[in-house]
């Protein structure tokens, strides 16, 4: 083994810590702790309590896992942003007392070029375009002089905000997974399509889930079947953002297409990706299910990728931030992925 | 003008357009150049889309099939040079508009340099679009052509109504960005002369939108059309 980097990732509910190696690139672990409501939706300082009381155990059960000692790993890589600040700082707080503890270099990481980066290792897909689908990001983005360029993105809500605000709003959710699938996807099962009741808004390269997140509501209150809102919800939002990657794919002519983050595990985004890529001949490979969704593994691997070029950030200057960019990040090390190194 | 909504009996157009060359393939559409009652016409098809449900399918390619053809006309009543439409068919997803032959301004100036009379007239053009009520979303150097006629404005699969100084920077925006792509060492030249077209025909209406396309370049809104003007570059453009 070359390197080992061990990853933390606390963006969102997830409390995650991988463990990878390059040469050759192996996950040697893979602990997560997600916090899951009882009802509602996520509070921020409820997560960052929740990340506190587990994030010993998360580190302990990962390097249990990895057979490795903390003296084994060569560098701690965190994400910093974007997501919730109380969240984002207990990751950070374990990452910099580990650097500053067993001086290891601390790397920095983007959570959306992790997502981008497993994606790519784990599909071998070098250049694609990525429609990178989460709870709080819905981006069309590829590689393009230096960095990953947003195509086109939300103008309001994340794809998975939408679905999630829709579950609890109208009473399925929480949970909002249950065994593996969304509660929209299981509410939709049946479903019908009701013609011209949800707008569909795709501006430019664009999209707008507000008004449909409206619109499906009203609905539901006005009596319409509830199977048939939530297909036509889904059918509407999932046809918006795949025509995007479709608008991002002619614009790029590029000759692959992924799928990452935690919508990326949805069967039916995936049917609707491969059937849009077909028709353009593009190969297309989504993000392997078990990686859709938040994880350290991603955290540890752009960290990988990151050591190569040398990235490291001292601890006085590693602050979270909430509103981190994707397109700010610079990606020296592309088209490289962690098997490469 | 023809319109139908019936899918039966214009089965031979289909079949007929589809024997025409096909010029352009883009995200929206198929352009082919072909022929219709005696003339030399573009046929612009919204395909079928596989991953979209039938219904939301048929109802997008007809509103957006309604919607191109609308402020064709709109545009073109307000006296801006665009193609005419021929004839709709919303129920196939099918314009039929004026054949406008030449070469885009963005090979133009690459070929031979700034032609202030040229972008003077492109301001013109996007002036009296915007005066018909009309956002165009897409006009950057690509969608003009130089034709024996003059200029024309091509494309307005993006189009939609609207008259907010937003929107209307906006399209100033992109022009803007259209040339520092790919003329960068004549664009502030260029777009100092598109400015004085558009306001020749908008005249002080003109100064507040010119003001907030200056501002989206410096506010973060810069940063994002920058890498907007990125992907006009990269792809086709239609």
């Amino acid at each position: 083994m070359d390197k080992v980097v061990l990853g933390i990732e606390s963006t969102a509910h997830t409390f995650g810590v991988g463990i990878v190696s390059s040469n050759p690139f192996e996950i040697l672990a893979d602990v997560r702790k997600t916090y899951k409501p009882k009802e509602g939706g996520i509070l921020p300082r409820e997560v960052a309590s929740f990340f506190s009381s587990v994030a010993g155990n998360a580190l302990a059960e990962a390097l249990q896992q990895s057979g490795l000692k903390i003296g084994d790993i060569d560098a701690i890589a965190v994400a910093l942003g974007p997501g919730m600040g109380p969240a984002l700082r207990v990751g950070a707080t374990v990452a910099r007392t580990l650097s500053a503890r067993y001086r290891k270099p601390l790397i920095p990481v983007n959570h959306a070029v992790a997502h981008i980066e497993i994606a790519r290792a784990l599909t071998g897909l070098k250049d694609p375009l990525v429609l990178y689908v989460s709870g709080g990001n819905t981006t069309v983005t590829t590689f393009v002089e230096g960095r990953y360029r947003v195509f086109g993105e939300t103008q309001d809500i994340a794809l998975g905000n939408l679905l999630d605000t829709f579950a609890r709003e109208v009473g399925i959710a929480p949970p909002y997974i249950i065994e593996g699938m969304h509660a929209v996807d299981l509410c939709a099962e049946n479903g019908e399509f009701l013609e011209e009741k949800i707008p569909y808004r795709v501006k430019g390269q664009d999209v707008s889930f507000s008004g449909i997140l409206t619109a499906a509501i009203r609905l539901v209150k006005k009596g319409f079947k509830l199977s048939d809102v939530c297909f036509t919800l889904r059918e509407v939002a999932f046809s918006a953002v795949i025509e995007v990657a479709e608008r991002g794919l002619a614009h790029t002519e590029k000759k692959s297409f992924t799928l990452a983050g935690g919508v990326a595990a949805s069967d039916i985004l995936r049917e609707k990706a491969s059937l849009m890529a077909d028709e353009h001949n593009v190969l297309f490979k989504p993000v392997p299910k078990k990686f859709a969704g938040d994880n350290g593994v991603m955290i540890a691997l752009t960290g990988l990728l990151a050591l190569s070029e040398g990235i490291t950030i001292d601890v006085e200057k590693s602050f979270v931030k909430q509103r981190w960019r994707l397109d700010e990040v610079d990606i020296p090390w592309y088209p490289k992925i962690p098997q490469d190194l | 003008m023809v319109s139908e909504n019936t899918s039966g009996p214009l089965a031979h157009i289909s079949s007929m357009i589809s024997s025409f060359p096909l010029i352009k393939r883009g995200a929206e559409s198929e352009i082919r150049l072909g022929y219709y009652l005696g003339l030399k016409v573009i046929f612009k098809i919204r395909k079928r889309k596989s991953y979209m449900h039938p219904k939301l399918d048929i109802y997008l390619r007809k509103i957006r099939t309604k919607r191109e053809a609308q402020t064709l006309v709109k545009a073109l009543e307000a006296g801006a040079k665009v193609p005419r439409v021929i004839a709709i068919y919303p129920s196939l997803g099918l314009l039929i508009l004026e054949y406008i032959e030449g070469m885009s301004l963005k090979e133009y100036l690459n070929r031979f340099g700034l032609d202030a009379e040229l972008i003077k007239e492109a301001g013109r053009i996007l002036a009296l679009v915007h005066k018909a009520k009309i956002i165009h979303g897409d006009p950057t150097t690509s969608n003009y052509i130089v034709s024996k006629r003059g200029l024309y404005l091509l494309d307005f699969g993006l189009a939609d109504l609207g008259q907010d100084v937003e929107s209307r920077a906006v399209d100033l925006h992109l022009f803007r960005r259209a040339l520092e792509s790919t003329h960068s060492s004549l664009a502030s030249k260029a777009f100092n002369i598109f400015k004085e077209g558009y306001s020749e025909v908008l005249g002080h209406e003109a100064d507040r939108i010119i003001k907030r396309a200056e501002e989206i370049k410096l506010r973060g809104r810069y940063v994002e059309s920058r890498r907007r003007s990125v992907w006009k570059d990269v792809g086709g453009g239609q």
